[in-house]
């Protein structure tokens, strides 16, 4: 437990010295930087530390670097730290505003993030899945349902893919167990019911998502490719 | 309260009325490069300078319509929007390519609308409730 309390100037010292420094940074970045008690909202790199090798450990003196019981006392019955708090309270007031304000903007998304389900078709407009039923049986859920059977043209085909969305804890084992990159979950996070059964998905509404999405979904899985 | 300076350059950069728009819908006044607009007609804006804008909130989207909703925006722009990809989809030639030509219009969430979806069964139900016939006694 340390009892260092740095003087009301001392939180200056820094920046003092960032004068000292050749002229490479900006002027008025210089002087917020002065007026300032608090850290940057941008990230800075952390000063070295150098820590002092421990020659005789019987001769150590905790309160040798700190300061004395007289400024320890003037800070306490000043109510310094209350100033330099509301200080910090203040300038802050006069800064731009973290808050995103959604939904005008938007926080990052990685191409990898695992929203709403949707079925995808190959660029000649087939559908993709070939009712392997690795999905269902990889759902941790239980939460895809698949029915399938032989078309006309010999190949197998879903006739019932159902997702139930409630049930769904989007893990994305269902987008990885896939052979053939059918089933993918996109990055849209918005697809928000007013009633439980506007979760319970068929194939039609999955089918949909992915005509609508498949820019989207081919421009990930080519920025994803070089992983997979 | 927004950054006093900050409001000011915004508001002299873009004019009374955009600021005015701003300040009914974002609630903040923002300006930046405008990058485009999508078929619905909203208008999508960047400004990547850090002094101006606050690092993740530096795209933003202007809403065509008074009832907004975060589903309105198509989903190339809203890969733009958030992120994922760095160029609007106009420029961006990967997004260009692998669109195909079956792609369907976008439809925002219907929810809470007589649009919205409602699940049906795709195949025949397997349980047949019982219907009564009956045959004649063969008098």
């Amino acid at each position: 437990m340390s009892f260092a309390r740095p003087r009301l100037l001392v939180g200056l010292q820094p920046y003092i010295r960032v004068i000292s420094r050749p002229p490479s940074l900006h002027a008025s970045f210089q002087a917020r930087r002065l007026l300032s008690s608090s850290t940057s909202y941008r990230a800075q790199p952390s000063p070295h530390h150098h820590s002092a090798a421990v020659t005789n450990a019987k001769d150590i003196d905790p309160y040798k670097d700190g300061p004395s019981a007289l400024d320890k006392a003037v800070h306490i019955f000043f109510f310094t730290e209350i100033i330099r708090g509301m200080w910090v309270v203040l300038e802050n007031f006069f800064r731009p505003p973290y808050t995103i304000m959604y939904p005008f903007e938007k926080g990052p998304l990685s191409p990898r993030f695992r929203g709403e389900h949707a079925l995808r078709r190959y660029p000649s407009g087939e559908e993709r899945c070939i009712a392997c039923k690795l999905c269902e049986a990889i759902c941790p859920a239980q939460a895809i349902t698949i029915e399938s059977e032989a078309r006309e043209d010999g190949s197998r085909k879903t006739t019932k893919y159902d997702i139930d969305m409630t049930k769904c804890i989007y893990c994305g084992f269902c987008q990885e167990a896939c052979p053939v990159d059918a089933i993918v979950e996109t990055q849209n996070q918005e697809f928000s019911t007013e009633t439980r059964e506007e979760l319970l998905y068929n194939k039609e509404k999955l089918l949909a998502n992915g005509d609508k999405y498949e820019a989207e979904i081919a421009a990930n899985l080519h920025s994803e490719h070089v992983y997979r | 309260m927004v950054s006093l300076l900050r409001t000011i350059r915004s508001m002299r950069r873009v004019g009374l009325r955009e600021w005015w728009r701003q300040m009914q819908y974002i609630g903040d006044a923002k300006s930046g490069r405008y990058v485009g607009a999508d078929q619905f007609g909203n208008r999508y804006y960047e400004n990547l300078n850090p002094e101006e804008e606050v690092p993740g909130r530096h795209r933003w989207v202007d809403y065509s319509q008074h009832y907004y909703n975060a589903t309105q925006v198509p989903p190339e722009w809203h890969s733009w929007l958030q992120h994922i990809r760095k160029d609007p989809p106009a420029e961006d030639p990967i997004v260009q390519q692998v669109t195909p030509s079956w792609k369907a219009p976008w439809i925002e969430n219907l929810t809470g609308t007589r649009g919205a979806y409602k699940p049906y069964n795709t195949v025949v139900p397997k349980i047949q409730a019982w219907e009564p016939k009956v045959t004649s006694r063969g008098a």
